[in-house]
This record gives structure tokens, sequence and C-alpha cells, in this order.
């Protein structure tokens, strides 16, 4: 038996609904499982509202939520009695049995569960009054009631709430009475769900696992990697990497500037990695927007520079606590001239670590820009992962000249036979001490000759290439049936997770299925695309932009028609969406891509 | 204001389900909307002495899967207490706070165990068997081969000592004047009955024999987990002690709604209650018996089943009178056994 439950704990901003749900994914990770969560907050601007923390705690990593949740709690009947409908059949509903004030018909949780749930009403205010001497640890009292009910051990969520509420012992003590006076009703309480636990598996290969956010996952990834400097501005759903860094970078030594915007950021990232050091910023679609021209100086200086970019939804000011992938044009194509530069998605929470980390290597390998494209989705939400004991990326290799015979034939943008050059840093003796934005010669100087900006053109973008065979760097991977399939599944960033939960329901019907992630979307891996298609009768390209931007930019590579599923709900894919898309073009009607296809 | 009238039933037995799903029949385009204090859907309570044979997953009791009330169109609202009753207003008041307005009501809260006022300060001692936990409870305390002490009797109580005996339980009924509740048993048929129950396999102790029960204890460490004391000093020592002295009807939300009790809620034989606007059905009610000049409790899932519907029926008009369906004497079998006909549910 293994273990696969998923919580919707639902409030109102202030109800402690997001707390709750970061106590109980770290409860669950500290007992052993893996926990996938994503929680919803109200726009920040306005601070009251929805919030929504929804965790799935299994015994082997998931790759997305389900669909459907089987505890789901109430912590405010407003807001989760539109989401009654998503705990399952049999699942769980626990929700305040008390009110302080009259209500109307059909505004309490108990008129709204239907007959296939299981009711679990609790006195949660009473006993978090009685517990505690106020109604603020509602939350904690639920989660007690939660370990009660479910057999749990208390001493996880014990361990969470302390160092949650660390250096502040009065509050800790209010909250661990309110959370075992919950413990004490959840084991009293007669069980009628079916929402079973099993032990959770042991670990092995002593990989550390720990609970995580994409951001944070990408900051341990630049400092695991050596990260001298960051410069940024902050901007919703990027700021946490900056805030996280902040608190870290000076514990290493190392150097964080908050600029006063985002083209002093790039600017400042791109001095520093000429300077040699290994620099980054992070920001969001507009952010990128302002970047854009500096980026182009990046490309013709050759610097190596690395730009996380958590999307959101756009354009403009757009929506900016929804999810969104519609960056991606901007990220491979944005910019004046023929500016390439590298683009990578990871598709997790460990994907987060390693491209992160991975990014700055590549950056100067290639020196380059490189953007990593993350969302709001795969920023904010937490995922186990199991951390390598030695951080697995290299220290900086670059290619840089010696300069000793002094300055007169050192030739920064050598046209070799790789297309990279020798590089220097700034006070180098015999070096190159400016980068201009002007196209040059292989000495650096101006030189607009058509033969010259013919060759160096493509300099720029061949270099690029050999990006595809990184050493460590998983370009794309293929997963689910091998060989010929009926339905071959194409995607990038967060929504791969959805479509590998997809895939692995439609396997489970019969149909032969398989997906491919692609991690690194410029250059586009061709090769390995072109030869998963050739095993695929249908190709399915899901994706969160209206466009389908991915697709168009793998149809601009490998002409043949695929089917484009791209929503823009402001929200992770649903599950069911894509394997209906599934089932839909495996059906021998063949009612395939051709209908859909672009 | 809406047209549709709004039909709420209180209580989710026999009854309470039986006069939803002819309300829903007979008055189409109206809301049906059933109230319970259960949080589980209307379960098959005669099968509950099965949890002996091992069965322990509720959703095999379930009469009706969750889809039966989505088609049907009745709103189920389990976990559910009902309060008070305000009749002027055509509201009734949920413990959570919650207003409910209705047009016609039906009372069909059904009735809980009886417990002697001498014996309420042992209740946490005696395990009851009054719906689905209670089942599990006592099922998980007594253990293979164990002893259950039956209080009292009654004929719930002597159905799940057949079972117990059947499943390889040790069974001793302590019986009183009520043993064979609700049949009426003649002082002298008594005799003949205890003796057939003592044939089957069950051990019986006349309470007045031993002066009456005088406490229960929790069994000292290496004896058995229950001892009850009898007034002349004897003592029993067994698993599980469990109450069977009848049952009392579960009405305290209608003291002040205007609806007359006696000790049920009294109702004409149209099973309309005082009220116009409310009606009852099964264990809880009462009704006048024209011929006896009283009042009279029907019981039995039959005669419950037919109340429920003949409410329903009457709360759309149909204008009918009740007559009981259900034959209601204790009978010994020709191989000299004791048999009831509450007992003929399959
Ligand atoms: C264990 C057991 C075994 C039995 N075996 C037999 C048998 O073999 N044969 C037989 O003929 N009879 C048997 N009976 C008796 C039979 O069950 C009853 O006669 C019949 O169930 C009564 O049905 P009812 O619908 O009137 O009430 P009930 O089935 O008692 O249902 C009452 C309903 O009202 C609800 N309710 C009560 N108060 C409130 C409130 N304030 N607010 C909201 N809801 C409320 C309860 O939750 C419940 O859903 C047995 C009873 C028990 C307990």
């Amino acid at each position: 038996m293994s273990t696969d439950i998923q919580f919707a704990i639902i409030g109102s901003a202030g109800d402690g609904t997001i707390a709750a749900g970061d106590i109980l994914r770290r409860a669950m990770a500290e007992i052993g499982y893996r926990v996938i969560s994503f929680d919803l907050y109200p726009a920040e601007i306005r601070g009251f509202g929805k919030c929504i923390a929804r965790l799935r705690v299994t015994s082997e990593q998931a790759y997305s939520l389900k669909p459907k949740s089987d505890v789901l709690v109430s912590l405010d009947d407003s807001h989760a009695i539109p989401h009654a409908g998503e705990a399952r059949e049999w699942g769980a509903v626990v929700y305040e049995s008390g009110s302080v004030s009259a209500l109307a018909e059909g505004s309490h949780m108990s008129a709204h569960i239907d007959p296939g749930q299981i009711p679990y009403p609790l006195r949660i205010r009473e006993l978090s009054e009685k517990s505690t001497g106020s109604a603020r640890s509602r939350n904690i009292v639920v989660l007690g009631y939660l370990a009660g009910l479910f057999d749990l051990p208390l001493e996880p969520f014990l361990k969470a709430l302390n160092s949650k509420f660390k250096g502040k012992a009065d509050i800790a003590a209010k909250n661990e009475a309110g959370l075992r006076a919950g413990h004490g009703e959840g084991r009293a309480a007669f069980r009628l769900d079916d929402i079973r636990f099993a032990p959770p598996p042991a670990q092995g290969n002593g990989a550390k696992v720990e609970m995580i956010s994409g951001n944070a996952a990408v900051v341990r990834g630049a400092l695991d990697a050596g990260i001298a400097n960051f410069f940024g501005y902050p901007i919703t759903p990027a700021t946490s990497i900056m805030e996280r860094l902040a608190a870290e970078m000076p514990k290493h030594g190392t150097r964080l500037l908050q600029t006063e915007d985002e083209i002093a950021a790039i600017s400042a990232t791109v001095g520093a990695g000429f300077a040699g050091a290994r620099s980054a910023t992070a920001t969001s679609g507009p952010g990128l927007a302002l970047m854009a021209e500096m980026l182009g100086m990046a490309v013709i200086a050759e610097v190596p520079s690395v730009v996380f970019v958590s999307q959101r939804g756009g354009p403009s000011t757009g929506m900016p606590t929804k999810t969104e992938q519609s960056d991606l044009n901007m990220a491979v194509y944005g910019g004046h001239g023929d500016a390439p530069r590298i683009v990578l998605a990871p598709t997790n929470v460990e994907g987060c670590y390693r491209v992160a980390g991975k990014a700055f290597e590549i950056a100067e390998a290639y020196q380059t820009p490189v953007i990593v494209l993350l969302d709001l989705y795969l920023s904010n939400r937490y995922e186990t992962v199991p951390f390598p004991a030695k951080p697995p990326f290299d220290p900086d290799k670059s290619r840089y000249a010696d300069t000793r015979g002094g300055p007169a034939g050192f030739q920064r943008f050598a046209l070799t036979a790789d297309h990279i050059s020798p590089r220097s840093v700034p006070g180098q003796f015999g070096g190159m001490h400016v980068a201009t934005g002007l196209e040059h010669n292989e000495l650096g100087r101006p030189n607009d000759q058509p033969e010259m900006h013919t060759a160096m053109s493509r300099k720029r973008h061949e270099k690029l290439k050999a990006a595809l065979n990184h050493p460590d760097f998983t370009v794309t991977k293929r997963f689910g049936d091998e060989g010929k399939v009926d339905v071959g599944i194409i995607s990038w960033g967060s929504t791969f997770g959805e479509c590998l939960e997809a895939m692995i329901a439609a396997r489970s019907e019969g149909i032969r299925c398989a997906a491919m992630k692609v991690c690194m979307i410029w250059p586009f891996p061709v090769e390995a695309v072109s030869a998963f298609m050739e095993d695929c009768g249908q190709v399915l390209v899901p994706e969160l932009n209206y466009q389908g931007q991915f697709a168009g930019i793998l149809q601009s590579h490998i002409p043949r028609p695929v089917a484009r599923l791209a929503q823009v709900p402001g929200a992770p894919m649903e599950v069911e969406d894509i394997l209906c898309e599934i089932r839909r073009l495996a059906a021998p009607s063949g009612a395939g891509a051709d209908k859909q296809a672009v | 204001m809406s047209t549709v009238r709004h039909h709420v039933v209180i209580g989710s037995g026999v009854a309470g389900n039986q006069a939803a799903e002819t309300l829903r029949q007979q008055d189409p385009a109206s809301r049906v909307t059933m109230i319970t204090t259960s949080r589980l859907p209307f379960f098959n309570r005669y099968d509950l002495p099965r949890v002996f044979r091992g069965e322990r997953d509720w959703r095999n009791f379930i009469i009706y899967p969750a889809d039966y009330y989505r088609k049907n169109r009745i709103a189920l609202r389990r976990a559910t207490k009902v309060v008070a009753v305000d009749s002027a207003n055509r509201t009734l008041s949920l413990e959570h706070k919650e207003t409910i307005a209705y047009d016609t009501m039906l009372v069909a809260s059904g009735a809980g165990a009886y417990l002697p006022e001498e014996l309420s300060e042992f209740r946490p001692l005696m395990h009851g068997f009054g719906g689905f936990k209670d089942a599990i409870r006592v099922a998980d305390a007594l253990p293979e081969g164990g002893h259950a002490i039956l209080l009292g009797g009654d004929t719930i109580g002597l159905d799940l000592a057949r079972t117990l005996l059947d499943t390889g339980h040790r069974v001793t009924l302590v019986a009183g004047p009520h043993t064979f509740w609700p049949h009426e048993v003649a002082p002298e048929a008594r005799p003949g009955f205890i003796a057939a129950l003592e044939r089957m396999g069950i051990a019986v102790i006349e309470a007045a024999n031993r002066g009456g029960i005088a406490g229960i204890a929790q069994g000292a460490q290496g004896l058995s987990p229950r001892s009850l004391t009898f007034r002349d000093g004897s003592e029993l020592h067994g698993d599980v002690v469990m109450p069977f002295f009848g049952i009392t009807p579960s009405l305290d939300f209608m003291l002040g709604s205007g609806a007359d009790i006696e000790r049920g809620l009294l109702v004409n034989p149209e099973l309309r209650t005082t009220n116009e606007a409310i009606w009852a059905a099964g264990d809880v009610c009462q009704i006048w018996t024209a011929s006896a000049r009283r009042y009279t409790f029907y019981h039995g899932w039959k005669n419950v089943r037919a109340m429920g519907e003949l409410a329903a029926r009457n709360i759309v008009g149909a204008g009918e009178a009740w007559v009981p369906i259900q034959d209601e004497s204790l009978i010994l079998t020709p191989d000299g056994r004791v048999h009831s006909p509450f007992w003929e549910y399959q």
C-alpha cells in the first residue's frame, strides 16, 4: 500500500490558511512522505479574500496536484462552499460545527456536503478559545485534529509549529495547546472515510530530502553554484528569490544590491559578468521586457549572465498573482537584432535547483546570457527534494586567455572552430577592458562591414548549439511507453507535471502514451524532439499561454501537425483536460491533430 | 416569492427516507430537504449485527448510493441537528444557528435507547447499539468467544443475541419486566418464552430474583472488563454490558413548537400533528386510535415505513387514514424458538 492523500485547506486571508498548509506540509515531509503543494492567495494588493493551501502527500514524489482532494478543510465557509465539490467521493470534509452569529439558509458548509462525502463537524472556534484563550489558533486546532484523525505522530507537527514561531515562545506555547486540543478531538472522532496513510517510505542513498519552494530551490542552486553578485528589483512572483538571497548572501561574503529598476539590475548583472563574477538577476515578464535592450548588449559583448524569470499572467500588469507561461516568446526572441540566448525551463522544484546552478556554468561555457523560465506555479509550489550530498555544479571553467604577452594580439572575439573565444576580465594585463554594444571585429574594435557582421552573427548563433550537449544537463527526457505510441505529449516548464500525471492516467486506460519534457528551449533540441515525434501517432503540446508559443517554436523547427492545448486559466492546467485531449487523439476515429493542427 | 414548496423532513431513518422519496414522486416540482444528525446516509440498522461477522465497512450497510439523493433531488443534510421549530413563522433552527424555512415539515426523528434512571450513572461502562459507531465500538470490545451481558431485553437486544450466539459468543440476558418489548407478553406466557430463550443458548437471569441491578464496575486487572453486581450481592462478569430497555422518542426540539406531545408527538390518523403544517411518522409519534380512545405507538420497520409514505401522501393532499400493516404478536416456533415479526426485514 502506498500513500496518496491530498489536503485542501480553504479560508480567508487572516484565518491562517496558508500557515496551516505550511505546517502541515513540513510535518508530512518530516514524517518522511513526499509532498507537492501549491497555495492560492488573493491578489496581494487588496490583502483579503480567499486563500487555499493544497498539498498532496505521497510515498513517491508526485508530479502535480490531483483534481480532487481527499480531505477538504473549511476555515471560512463563504470561501470553502464553492469548493465543496472538490472533496472526492468518500473523502473527508472538516468544518466548523458551531457559529457565533445567525446564518441564512445554505450559508453553512453542512448544506453543501455531497451524500458521497464524509462530514467531520468540529467545534473549531470553541476548542481554540478554550485551549488558547483566543480564536486565532483555529487553523492549528484543525491541524491537531487531522493528526489525531489520521493517526499521525504529533511530534513532527510540534517541530514544524515551533520552527514557524521561532523566537515567539508565548505564541508557540499557545498554538501547541491548540494543536493538542485538536489532536484529542481527532483521536476521539469516529472515522468513516477511507483515507489511509501507509508508513512513509524508507529514505536511502544519502540524499537529504527537504521541503522547499521553487524559488527557494533556485536560490539554493545559485548559492551552491557560487553566485557572487545578485542585482534585482522586486516583482511578483520573483521577489522571494531576492529576499532569500538577501538573507543568505552576506553569510557567504557575497553581494546583493536592490537596484532602482530592472534596467539597472540587468545592467549591473551584465557588468559583473563581464568582470568574471557569477551574477544573476530575477524578475517577471514586465521586468524582462525592460531588460531586453541590455540582454542584447550581453549577447553582442558575449557576457555570461543569468536571468531568472518567473512568469505571471500578462500582458502589462496583467494578473500578478496568477500563473502563466506566456513570456516564452519574449525569452526566446525578445529584443532587437539577432540576439540569440539560451533559454532553460525546469519542470519541477528539484529541476529549479539543478537548472539554476547549471545556468551559471552554461552562461560561462557559451559566453551568453541565459534565461531561466519559471512561473508563479513553479516558484511558489513546494516539493520535497532529495538534495545531493555534494553540489553537482562545476566552478567557472571559462576559457580565459593568457594575455601576459601584452595587448597587441589579444582577440577577445576570435573566430574559432567551436565559435567560442578566449575571455579576459577587466584589469587583466593585456586583456580587453571595454565592452561596447557596437558590432566589432575579432579584436573588439567597431566594425560594421557586411562580412564581419555576418561572421559575428554566425558565431553568436552557432556557438549555442554545443549547449545541447552540455555535460550533466538534461535537455530533454522521455517518460512512459517506449517505442511507438498512440499519443506523445511534449511540454515544458511547470505544466509538465500535469502532463506526466495525465500520461500515467492514459496508460492505465490502455492508451500507449509517452511524454517528453524539454528543459532547454533555445537552442531548440530539434534532433531529440524529432526523434520522439517519429514515435508518436499524434503529438499533443499542452502549455499555459493563449497562442501555443512553445508549439509555435516547435513547428518552426519541425513542420508537422501537433495538437495544441493552450489555456490561460491563471491556474495550473487540469490533468483531466490533458487526459481528455489524449483520449480524443487516441480515439480510432482519428479525430486527431489534423483538426486542431496549426 | 417562490411558488416551489419546500418540504422538510427531519430524520433519515426508515420513516424519513420513505417520506422523502414519496414527496419527490408526489410533488416533483418541490424542494425536498432531509435533515439528520447522522453522519452516514441512510443505512440498514437491522443489519448492524453483521459487524460481529466481520463486516466493518459502513458502505456495505447503506441502502441507497450517493447518487440516489442526487437523482431524486433530495438535499441530504447530515451531521445537522434541529434544535427548535418556530411553527408560527414556519422556520426551524439548526444547532449551528442556521435557519431554514419550510412550507411543510415531517418529523421522523425516531427514538433513542431508553435507559432507566437508576442505571444512567453507569452509562460510560455500557455499550449502546443504536448506530454504526456503537456497533463497531462494541464489536471491537467483545473478543472472540467473549461474554456479552444484555440488560433488559427488547426485540432489538434479542435479535442481537441471536447473532452473538451464532458467532460463537456467550450471551447472558438480565431479564426485566419489558424483556420482550414492544411485544406485550401475558405473565402466564412469559416463562415459556424465557425457557425458549434458554433453549436458544441464552443464559437468562431474572433481575428481580436477585433484587435488581445494584451497579456496574470496571473489572479489576486480570478479570473480565465489566462486573455487574446485583442487590443480593451476587456478581456477573463479562466483556461488555449492553442496555436494551426499549426506546424513547427524540423530540426535544419540538418542545415549544406548538405541536402537542404526550410521550411521542401526537398525530391524528392522517399523521398530522396539532400544527397544520407539521406531520410526523415513525418511532417519534403516537397515532390517535379511535377504537381504543388513546394515542398509540406502532413499531417495526414495516409500520414505520408505511407511516413515512402515508404522511408524505397526506402532505400533498391524499387525506388517507393510518392502518397498521404489521402483526405485532410474539410467537413460539414449532421447534421451540422465540420469533418476533419485527425480525423479518430481509
Ligand atoms: C439496532 C437496532 C435494531 C433494530 N432492529 C429492528 C428490527 O429488527 N425490526 C424492526 O422492526 N425494528 C427494529 N428496530 C427499530 C427500528 O429501527 C425503528 O422502529 C425504526 O428505525 C424507526 O424509524 P424512524 O425513521 O422512525 O427513526 P430512526 O430510524 O430512529 O431515525 C431517526 C432519525 O432522526 C434523526 N434525528 C433525531 N433527532 C434529530 C434532530 N434533532 N435533528 C435532526 N435529525 C434528528 C436521526 O439522526 C435519525 O436519522 C431496530 C432499532 C435499532 C436501534
